[in-house]
């Protein structure tokens, strides 16, 4: 610069101003919820509390899981409850302090102070008291599927959709969880670009963990097939579905997925499936090596192929286990349609992520990577695509945001139908 | 068969330059790339083995391509993808074939599927005797090759059932050495559970001399040297075999793959006379289908309960049927015979099962 001949000084001054203000921006949008508890809310923790301690006197005479595992659902909202109860209580007897005339002066400071720290507490109990009372996603203690496909954008995408593979591998490996690839197609006559994967993550609740992840990732940079410099972007679609095990849940009636009252359940009549084989001579008189099966839910169209093994009877069994999988994800989707339009009754339009929705963007020209639900920027592009600290910090704000909003959700659904009834 | 399309080849050569070699065995490019991406996963195993760590990875990568183009060579020579590979997945199981033993085909797989359901079943609703603690329930593979039914059967039933005896009868003494070579195998790999070691056995005997002399099958069953006569009865509950059943004129005519021709066995593929000691009436009854009139012979002396038995297509199927119910039924000492045909894949010229259940 020193060496032009001339510079604006207007220019000048502007780039000093550049120097002078860079300071780190950290971009965080969350949803603040106040401390006091609707009355709806209210009431529902209190007849929580109640069936806990009724449950309680039960479980003494004898032992039940199914009643055992209620009462550890119910216990944490007991529990809170008890907490706000106590805060409350102290609350008000402070209060009492303070207004009584008769009190003994050297009391008044302390209780001062007592009240404020029990009011500043009192936010985060009636937080916990919230948080207990959302009711558990159902897939929640789940192992999961990650499936990545690349979207718009070509071989890039599929160039993309590779690399938010490994990332998954990468982070689960980094967390310790065992995860094998049960699908992995790549594009025509590469080695690099994938057009559909299927990671499987084989720890209880990693659907929890990875919940997070549904949605389109957005990739912007100049990609290797670029070659006039050119920033390209483009959309990868991942979907996190529960993965059931393989004889089902037993006990627990709901994600028993052989039990035809289970909401989860797929009649085999509805099922066509097909092995791609064509006609002519089988068995002893020809030795074929096809081994595809594709499987189609006739009600809702879902279509699964699978050719990975050369077993046909370990490409169907996989087969199901996807099948099974996005059914239970796409049923459970329609659940919380349903709360959404109940929810929109009262409050008017109110957004949903759906899996359509941009969650987040890779930006490698500036190395950052933002999440827009959370609205977390972190600057360290690396680090998120070898499923490093980055990726876990991202994850948990956006987990932080979803508890959020599944409150709000909770809160705006009690107040409706307490206003129905 | 039809010419390939010279599109297809380009399109092929586009993919990978050896990938139309391929295409010589598997007809559509979707079949080639599978083909193509387990031969090259297997050649990278390979190289991977035979090398030591210091070699650099561009000699790797060149080691396994050179490996790879002679797989595709092979493979574009007829030679089956199984016996390049070494094995063949049935069930949960890992199948090791051989030159000179027919490799397992899915239908047999499905059937098998289909024969251990039905054990299950018809265990639950009493067909069987029901002292199962004592008496084992007691299984007869005829014809078993690479031993892959036998094996299947016991992985499937073994959780269900507390006490088996499964037995595989094979002319060829390399089908029985790669049968028991399978047992070990799949023992190690833990894919079958401890009881097989005593539960599962494999003998080898000739299937088409034992309608004419029952001794012979007792012999077998019991390992007893031939000529002596046994206290034992042949007595079994399930018989089930996937005999060969290929006519010579199907044989000839190109309606078996070159692959199968130049590669298996014709001992699995073909009946032949030559291997019987005796002809049982066989006026009436085609060639391709001499294994199932014996095994009639054994069925009705061992009174089994249930017998499976794949068959090349329905019209062999139904034949069968009529051949079964015009056997058994003469017999006093068996009061009812259910005969029936069950499709793998619903169609006419697939194989398909017949299933008979005595009572």
């Amino acid at each position: 610069m020193f060496s032009a001949p001339w510079v604006c000084s207007r220019c000048l001054a502007r780039s000093a101003r550049l120097v002078r203000n860079q300071r780190p921006i950290v971009q965080r949008r969350g949803l603040q919820t106040d401390s006091d508890l609707s009355p709806a809310l209210l009431t529902r923790a209190r007849s929580m509390a109640a069936e806990h301690a009724a449950l309680s006197d039960q479980l003494a005479t004898s032992f039940d899981p199914k009643i055992a595992k209620r009462m550890g659902v119910l216990g944490q909202v007991a529990k809170a409850l008890a907490e706000w109860n106590d805060a409350n209580k102290s609350i008000s007897e402070l209060k009492s302090i303070l207004d009584d005339p008769e009190a003994e002066a050297d009391l008044r400071p302390l209780a001062v102070e007592e009240l404020e720290s029990t009011q500043a507490s009192l936010t985060s109990i009636s937080s916990n008291l919230k948080r207990a009372l959302v009711p558990r996603h159902p897939f929640a203690d789940l192992p999961c599927m990650i499936e990545i496909r690349p979207g718009a954008g070509g071989d890039e995408a599929g160039l993309f959709a590779f690399e938010l593979l490994r990332m998954y591998i990468a982070f689960s490996a980094r967390r310790g969880y065992k995860s094998s690839v049960i699908k992995r197609e790549l594009g025509a006559g590469t080695d690099d670009r994938l057009s559909e994967a299927v990671l499987e993550i084989e720890v209880d609740g990693a659907y929890d963990v990875l919940r997070t992840e549904s949605g389109v990732h957005r990739v912007q940079r100049v990609p290797a097939t670029e070659s006039k410099g050119r920033t390209h972007t483009s959309a990868v679609s991942v979907m996190v579905l529960p993965s059931f095990p393989e004889n089902g849940v037993s006990g627990d009636g709901a994600l028993n997925f052989d039990d035809p009252n289970s909401d989860y359940y797929i009649d085999p009549q509805d099922v066509r499936s097909e092995k791609m084989r064509a006609s002519g001579a089988g068995g002893q008189h020809v030795n074929k090596t096809e081994s595809a099966i594709r499987l189609t839910h006739i009600p809702t169209g879902i279509v699964v192929s699978m050719q990975d093994s050369r077993s046909q009877h370990a490409n169907r069994k996989k087969a199901w286990q996807i099948l099974r999988a996005k059914l239970a994800e796409a049923r459970q989707e329609a659940r919380e349609q349903e709360v959404v339009e109940l929810r929109r009754g009262v409050l008017g339009g109110v957004a949903r992520m759906g899996r359509g929705d941009k969650i987040r963007t890779y930006n490698y020209g500036q190395s950052r990577c933002t999440d827009h639900r959370s609205g977390i920027t972190v600057h360290n592009l690396d680090d998120v695509l070898e499923g490093g600290d980055s990726l876990e910090s991202v994850m948990d704000s956006v987990r932080s945001w979803l508890t959020d909003r599944e409150i709000l959700e909770m809160v705006s659904v009690s107040e409706a139908t307490e206003k129905s009834q | 068969m039809p010419r390939i399309p010279t599109r297809l080849i380009l399109q092929a050569y586009k993919h990978d330059t050896i990938l139309p070699l391929l295409l010589r065995e598997c007809r559509t490019l979707e079949s080639a790339k599978n083909e193509m991406r387990w031969l090259h996963e297997h050649a990278l195993r390979i190289s991977d083995s035979i090398t030591t760590k210091r070699v650099p990875t561009k000699a790797l990568v060149r080691c396994s391509r050179a490996l790879l183009r002679t797989m595709c060579m092979a493979r574009s020579r007829g030679m089956p993808l199984q016996y390049i590979l070494g094995d063949q997945p049935f069930g949960d199981l890992d199948i090791k074939c051989k030159r000179g033993v027919l490799i397992p085909r899915h239908e047999t797989e499905t059937i098998t599927y289909h024969a251990a359901n039905l054990i299950v079943h018809e265990m639950a609703n009493g067909l069987f005797r029901n002292d199962n603690e004592r008496t084992p329930l007691r299984i007869l593979d005829l014809c078993t090759g690479t031993g892959c039914i036998p094996l299947l059967l016991h992985a499937l039933l073994a959780p269900h059932i507390k006490n088996l005896s499964i037995t595989g009868i094979d002319i060829s003494s390399a089908a029985i050495r790669l049968a028991e070579e399978n047992h070990w195998r799949n023992m190690h790999l833990g894919l079958l559970s401890e009881r097989a070691l005593k539960e599962v056995s494999f003998r080898q005997g000739n299937v088409l001399d034992y309608a004419r002399d029952v001794s012979l099958l007792t012999n077998t069953l019991h390992h007893m040297p031939a000529g002596r006569t046994s206290d034992f009865e042949p007595g079994c509950d399930v018989i089930i075999s996937n005999p060969p059943y290929i006519s010579p004129g199907d044989y000839r005519s190109g309606t078996t793959s070159r692959s199968v021709r130049m590669f298996e066995p014709k001992l699995a593929l073909v009946p032949s006379e030559s291997y019987s000691g005796l002809m049982l009436h066989v006026d009436d009854v085609p060639i391709e289908d001499l294994f199932y009139n014996h095994i009639a012979a054994i069925v009705a002396i061992s009174r089994a309960r249930l017998t499976v038995l794949e068959c090349g297509n329905r019209l062999q199927a139904m034949r069968v049927v009529s051949l079964y119910k015009k056997v058994l039924q003469g017999r006093g000492e068996i009061s009812r015979v259910v005969v029936d045909v069950w499709s793998v894949t619903g169609i006419d010229t697939h194989p398909c099962a017949v299933l008979i259940h005595l009572s």
